[in-house]
């Protein structure tokens, strides 16, 4: 299954607010999607000109994923005579609560950041009668 | 029944010549439809011939070195026809625009489509790329024998790839899907390169991939706001079942 992101899902649904690349910060919006499994979720971002070692992933206190990765060089986007200068990613995603933060895990591969999020399933037992 | 909206073609500069192709590229998996068009649209020195509207369109035009551009445009070199959209084909609008298109091909006497396309897989490995096809003729069966290009055995097709199959059978004019394995939700030169070179076979001409193969990262940057726009469009097409559904002989 295929979905958008929670976090553009909250925002596009307000009017004239669309996430995009910021011209000031130098900052590109990477792609991104996620897949759910029963055990997991899978999220990827696709990170071009991006080397390993500039890729920065954290789960901040709020439970936003956070991924900021830079450039290995200026991405000049050049529109006639203006020229936009980017040097890095970034992106923030919320991610639900029921999972297991310990065990989240991220690979680098192809200029693809994949992410694993296992699920944590706890609760009330129900006896089944 | 409502009266068809066919999209407007507007021709300039066709000639009549014995046996032709049109090439179809627009966006969706991978945007392999688009890189793969484009290239081969600027790698052959293609001359730009006409433009393709559509009422139920958004209005849209791109500005290039001060010329004004159609989104949807139409290119011709010796007896190469090519259509590119640079924007996403909504699926409101895919049946009428398809049938344009193959309205088109009838006029032009164009006697062989090809569509370059991508199809999910879940490997990301560039060794695993791989290109089939799927032919509504004979003719394009034996072509796929002589090049090598392994039969597209099952699957399911939903959304424009589905319109374009079911209008170009029907009218009855020989159409090859070339489907690339690629990455569907992110824009995939890498596999796209895979589709050059296997329509570069279909069409008998060298293609030198070399320069899109250095440039593989920027294209990405440079697309991905094309591919937000295309899943945007589609997205109620993704959602709907893609395992193959059991079919009764």
């Amino acid at each position: 299954m295929v979905t958008q992101d929670w976090f553009k899902i909250g925002m596009s649904s307000l009017p004239m607010i669309k996430l995009t690349d910021d011209q000031e910060q130098k900052c590109l919006h990477p792609l991104s999607f996620l897949r759910e499994y029963e055990s997991k979720w899978v999220i990827e971002f696709d990170l071009p000109l991006v080397e390993k070692k500039d890729i920065n992933v954290y789960l901040d206190e709020e439970g936003i994923l956070v991924v900021e990765a830079k450039l290995r060089e200026t991405y000049v986007d050049s529109r006639g005579d203006q020229n936009s200068e980017y040097e890095y990613f970034k992106k923030g995603i919320v991610l639900p609560k029921n999972i297991n933060a310990k065990n989240i895990s991220a690979r680098f591969s192809n200029s693809i950041l994949t992410i694993t999020v296992p699920k944590l399933y706890k609760g009330t037992k129900i006896q089944i009668q | 029944m409502n009266k068809r909206k066919l999209a407007k073609v507007y021709r300039t500069d066709i000639k009549n010549l014995p046996e032709k192709f049109l090439l179809l590229g627009f966006p969706g998996n991978g945007l392999i439809g688009t890189f793969t068009i484009s290239y081969l649209i600027s790698h052959l020195q293609m001359k730009l011939v006409g433009d393709i509207n559509h009422p139920d369109m958004p209005p849209t035009l791109f500005v290039e070195n001060g010329e004004v551009l159609s989104p949807i445009r139409i290119y011709q070199k010796d007896n190469i026809y090519a259509i590119i959209s640079d924007i996403p084909v909504f699926p409101e609008i895919a049946s009428d625009f398809v049938a344009s298109i193959a309205e088109f091909c009838l006029k032009s006497k164009i006697n062989r489509v090809v569509v370059p396309s991508g199809v999910d897989t879940q490997s990301t490995d560039n060794k695993d790329l791989k290109t089939y096809g799927l032919a509504t003729d004979e003719s394009f069966e034996k072509i796929m024998y002589e090049n090598d290009i392994p039969k597209f055995i099952s699957g399911s097709i939903i959304g424009t790839d589905a319109t374009v199959i079911l209008t170009f059978k029907n009218y009855k004019i020989p159409l090859l899907m070339m489907y690339t394995s690629c990455h569907p939700f992110f824009p995939d030169p890498q596999a796209s390169v895979a589709a050059i070179s296997s329509l570069a076979k279909i069409l008998k001409i060298q293609v030198d991939t070399s320069d899109i193969q250095k440039r593989i990262d920027y294209l990405k940057i440079q697309h991905k706001n094309l591919m937000q726009e295309t899943l945007d469009a589609l997205q109620p097409e993704k959602q709907l079942p893609s395992k193959i559904p059991p079919i009764y002989r």
